[in-house]
């Protein structure tokens, strides 16, 4: 009986081409899709997912409470780990201090380090602690190797890209930063590449507290920074609320000693929340919330929704044509639920070859979707995952886009079947909610991507207050050596046609660091809220075009306690002009007071997703890192050759990192820009769908009014009218559709661009372009379809009645 | 076989009611060989449709073997004329998408049969109606009086005691037309007890007894 309804399914496929087509066609479409987000979707929520005591670890945050708002660090001041570990002694904690960007060189035998054995790597600080709380597997080696100074640990893929072999990294030699030497003491196994732990160069804790000029170790409380992380497991059975409470103790009293304006608290964060929690920030490429994780979910399930929709309209359209057949099968003897089975396996044999064919079209397109959202690994398609998926899926969609129109045509009655008196099949009440429900989706999806888009455009072209067109940005460590030989290096610069301006700084004026202290203003008391601070030479402004609101640049002639701040200072110290700051005396910290020049005019200070910060701009040489280059536009490629080889003649011992501003500022929304991608491929096939759907409706129309047409047109109808009598309906479930879309795709978009600080204003356009575009693919649609009933033969469609 | 008591069949067009069937009293025997005429519109159809329980009726007593079919459900009636009764249609209502040989299975699989005995019965009834060779065709490539052979080969596959032709000649031309009432003739020899719908005065002197019809009422019987 089975195999009798594949090959009946299998014959009926080949003889109606055109509806196999649409039917195949979209449902593989629908489940590719839907197996790409799949496959994201399980590839995020897969993270951190390999540590046997997952369950049990957890990271140590901050969250600091002031005059300005709350605020959320992964970070904990460095003094914390040994008065926790002192304190709350039932835990263990481990140390991870990130120190982004230090220069690894490689000598070889003789001491020598060739050019290609030098480069620049982010590198981690722990001790043997680590391997109790995230356990990561040894190659070779000990933890306790971590616990000595000057000892540093591999994983395996980086030992072998360096020495040919990982055994043979051994006990070899590593300069950091040129000023610190480390044995190579242990290699680990690879960490897996869906983690949050990108920890190839382990280096002992102890190492960074014998060097704390270099590495910046310091035991005071006050200060902290993201990269400062602390993890830590807890026994099985033990109350995170309590060890919280615990570690609290420890520290609460240290906060208030210094007696700053900010109350500030540690949360335990777990470890399988790291990854989706985008307060904290991970060592990792990048976080991903849950609600985009949902997002992409719903757009996955959405799509097969849309696929299934399709297929029961389709099928309940053809469903007319099977009628005799249907009718003689009653006839002989076949019971209701004979024929529900014979549709349903035929429903299911077209699932089949969708999701052969759906596999089929992912395997090529696997590795762009990689790309796009950022996943380094490769994904394998065939896993039991995958596979298990395909088949539910397989099953679900079956059971849903099956059992409709297999319930509607087993109920045919045989004798109407048989005459050719049954018409179309179904009720059109739930054909047409069906179809609003497709309008509502593809439009959500138009409107969201429209936005996404707009916002992502708007984000590009912002003006961001200064200049960041053609500069070119050389950087290293600012250590003492490469400080005293900047103004050799300058000169040098100088000389090159095509560099037009040089400004050394701490930072751009635009960037994802933050430097911030508490400050006084005016000899008064200390303000409520922190001052952030970039160093920058006296051409940073003019190298940069920051304009001046009042005042002046400070210069060469200056002394060094001449400053220069922002606009949003002005307003925040709650003054009305900024010439009233001008003369003024500020002062970081605890340190001495400064003399305020000039105000420069707003310029985005971090990334536009984020409020302009109060900044001061000062002189300050020894955080001089960044060399930034205004160079002249017409041959960028040639000066940015020769200005790296002025920098190897010069630091021949550094490696010489560079990168164009606006490249950099536009890596800043990189996650987004991958994901309005992302959400303009899936709704383009949203739209695709919703398309096939629309034919498959209008299918099923010029079915029902064959007769109708016929006697229309034997009546004198024109092609114009009849296809306007196709478009009528569509055209108002399109309007239902639009009234329930519109509001949902607004709401979703305003949360949506509650991330970024600048914004566009979503207008009404926006929602009459999704409009008029629906409506006019619906048309386009609709009258491919229509127009073959329009101008057929009235005379045949009557004959058949 | 089959008795008709006071039966009645109608359907409401507003205030009106029209009659299909009306005051419908009929007895048939095993082994008979009835012919139901009429001219259109006169209800044969939908009388045949009622023996075969394709369609209700709304008054009166309908016994089937002895099975009061009005107070049967509709998965019994299933189940009664699945058993007893072949079917013969004017338009062959052979499946298009299935071969002869699988037309010919379709109502064996309704039976659940076992597949060994489904083949030996099909391979019968192929080699009988001499159509053997043609058993790998599907409808389209046979010409009508071909079809009808299958048609009447299929509804005599299950074996039943009861076959009902609807105007089972209609789309034929007269020497099929011929062939295909000899085989009729045939069958009624061998046991089978048939009752067709027909304008024909010549098929109708095939039979053994014929009703007329006329405006949903037995007008005439002989």
């Amino acid at each position: 009986m089975v195999s009798n309804h594949f090959k009946i399914a299998w014959r009926n496929l080949v003889r109606n081409k055109s509806f196999s087509l649409i039917n195949i066609g979209g449902l593989s479409v629908g489940i590719a899709a839907s197996l790409l987000l799949y496959m994201v979707v399980s590839y995020e929520l897969s993270y951190n997912q390999f540590f046997p005591n997952k369950e049990n670890i957890y990271q140590i945050v901050t969250k600091s409470v002031d005059e300005g708002g709350e605020d959320y660090t992964p970070g904990v001041p460095l003094p914390a780990l040994e008065a926790f570990r002192l304190g709350v002694p039932e835990v263990k904690i481990a140390p991870l201090i990130g120190n982004g960007g230090c220069q690894i060189s490689l000598p070889d035998e003789n001491g020598t380090i060739h050019p290609d054995k030098k480069f620049m790597q982010d590198i981690y600080f722990t001790d043997a602690e680590l391997f109790n709380v995230l356990q990561f597997k040894w190659l070779s080696g000990s933890p306790e190797i971590l616990n000595e100074p000057n000892t540093i640990v591999l994983t395996k893929k980086e030992a072998e890209k360096h020495f040919s072999s990982w055994q043979n990294a051994l006990n070899k030699t590593i300069h950091i930063n040129n000023q610190v030497t480390a044995n190579i003491g242990g290699v680990l196994e690879d960490i897996p590449l869906n983690s949050d732990f990108p920890l190839y160069y382990l280096i002992s804790y102890a190492t960074y507290k014998n060097n704390p000029k270099i590495f910046g170790y310091t035991d005071q409380w006050g200060s902290n920074s993201s990269d400062n992380h602390l993890y830590m497991s807890i026994p099985v059975g033990t109350s995170v609320a309590d060890i919280a409470q615990k570690l609290n103790a420890v520290s609460t009293p240290r906060y208030n000693e210094i007696d700053q304006q900010e109350k500030r608290e540690h949360l335990l964060l777990p470890l399988k929340e790291m990854h989706y929690e985008e307060r904290y920030g991970t060592f990792g490429d990048y976080t991903i919330s849950k609600n985009t994780l949902m997002m992409l979910s719903l757009i996955g399930v959405f799509i097969l929704v849309m696929a299934c929709i399709n297929f029961i309209n389709l099928s309940t359209a053809q469903a007319v044509n099977r009628s005799k057949e249907i009718g003689i099968r009653k006839v002989l003897g076949s019971h209701r639920f004979n024929i529900f089975w014979q549709l349903l396996s035929e429903t299911s044999l077209i699932v089949l070859c969708s999701i052969i064919i759906a596999l089929l079209l992912v395997k090529p397109v696997l590795p762009h979707i990689e790309t796009l959202v950022g996943i380094t690994e490769k994904l394998p398609l065939f896993t039991i995952n995958n596979i298990v998926y395909l088949l539910l899926t397989g099953v679900i969609v079956s059971f849903i886009a099956g059992s409709y129109p297999a319930f509607v045509i087993a109920g045919f009655k045989p004798v109407s079947a048989l005459k050719g008196k049954q018409k179309a099949a179904g009720k059109a009440g739930m054909r047409r909610g069906l179809v609003v429900l497709q309008f509502v989706i593809s439009q959500v999806l138009i409107i969201g991507t429209l936005i996404a888009v707009l916002q992502m455009n708007m984000i590009k072209k912002s003006d961001l207050g200064f200049n960041k067109e053609a500069i070119l940005v050389v950087y290293t460590k600012a250590d003492s050596a490469v400080l005293s030989r900047q103004p050799a290096y300058k000169h040098e610069l100088e000389k090159i046609p095509g560099v037009q301006s040089i400004s050394f700084n701490s930072d751009v004026p635009s960037s994802q660091s933050n430097s911030s202290t508490n400050f006084a203003f005016d000899h008064k008391p200390d303000e409520k809220f922190s001052l952030y601070y970039k160093s920058a030479d006296e051409n940073y402004f003019s190298t940069f075009q920051i304009d001046f609101v009042a005042g002046r640049a400070y210069n060469a002639n200056d002394s060094a306690k001449a400053v220069v701040v922002n606009e949003t200072l002005v307003k925040m110290l709650g003054l009305n002009s900024a010439e009233e700051v001008i003369g003024k005396n500020i002062r970081m910290g605890g340190s001495r007071w400064l003399t305020i020049t000039g105000v420069v005019k707003d310029f985005t200070t971090n990334t536009l997703k984020e409020n302009i910060k109060p900044l001061l701009l000062g002189p300050v040489k020894r955080s001089y890192r960044n060399a930034a280059l205004k160079i002249s536009s017409n041959n960028l490629p040639a000066t940015k050759n020769a200005v790296i080889a002025e920098w190897n003649k010069i630091f021949p011992e550094y490696v010489a990192n560079d990168y164009w501003l606006d490249e950099r500022i536009t890596r800043f929304y990189q996650q987004e820009d991958q994901l309005t991608l992302l959400y303009k491929i899936f709704s383009g096939i949203a739209i695709f769908l919703s398309c096939l759907g629309l034919y498959g409706l209008i299918s099923f129309t010029t079915v029902q009014k064959r007769k109708e047409v016929g006697i229309r047109k034997v009546l004198g109808a024109s092609v114009g009218s009849i296809l306007y009598l196709f478009s009528k309906e569509i055209t108002l479930l399109i309007i239902v559709a639009l009234a329930i879309s519109i509001p949902v795709a607004w709401w979703i978009s305003k949360e949506w661009l509650t991330i970024f600080a600048t914004k566009i204003t979503i207008s009404w356009t926006i929602f009459l372009v999704a409009a008029i575009a629906s409506i006019g693919i619906a048309w386009l649609t609709i009258s491919i379809r229509s127009l073959k009933a329009a101008t057929s033969n009235p005379v045949k469609s009557l004959r058949d009645e | 076989m089959i008795q008709l008591e006071k039966i009645f069949k109608w359907v409401n067009s507003g205030a009106n009611r029209v009659f299909l069937l009306q005051d419908i009293n009929l007895e048939i025997e095993k082994g008979e060989f009835v012919s139901i005429m009429g001219p259109s519109g006169s209800g044969k159809s939908t009388l045949l449709n009622v023996i075969g329980m394709l369609d209700g009726f709304d008054e009166g007593k309908y016994t089937f073997q002895g099975e009061p079919v009005h107070q049967l459900k509709e998965k019994q009636k299933s189940a009664l004329y699945k058993k007893h009764i072949g079917f013969v249609f004017q338009a062959y209502h052979l499946i298009d998408e299935l071969t002869v040989y699988e037309n010919i299975e379709t109502p064996l699989l309704y039976q659940d049969l076992k597949s060994s005995e489904r083949k030996a019965r099909v391979a019968d009834i192929l080699d009988r109606f001499n159509i053997v060779g043609k058993k790998d065709l599907f409808p389209a490539q046979l010409s009508g009086g071909q079809q009808q052979l299958v048609g009447i080969a299929r509804a005599l596959v299950a074996q039943p005691q009861l076959i009902l032709a609807d105007e089972p000649t209609g789309n034929l031309n007269s020497k099929q037309g011929e062939e295909i009432m000899e085989l009729f003739k045939q069958l009624n020899k061998e046991g089978v007890t048939i009752i067709q719908v027909t304008h024909s005065e010549k098929n109708a002197t095939y039979g053994s007894k014929v009703i007329e019809l006329l405006d949903g009422r037995i007008v005439n019987r002989h």
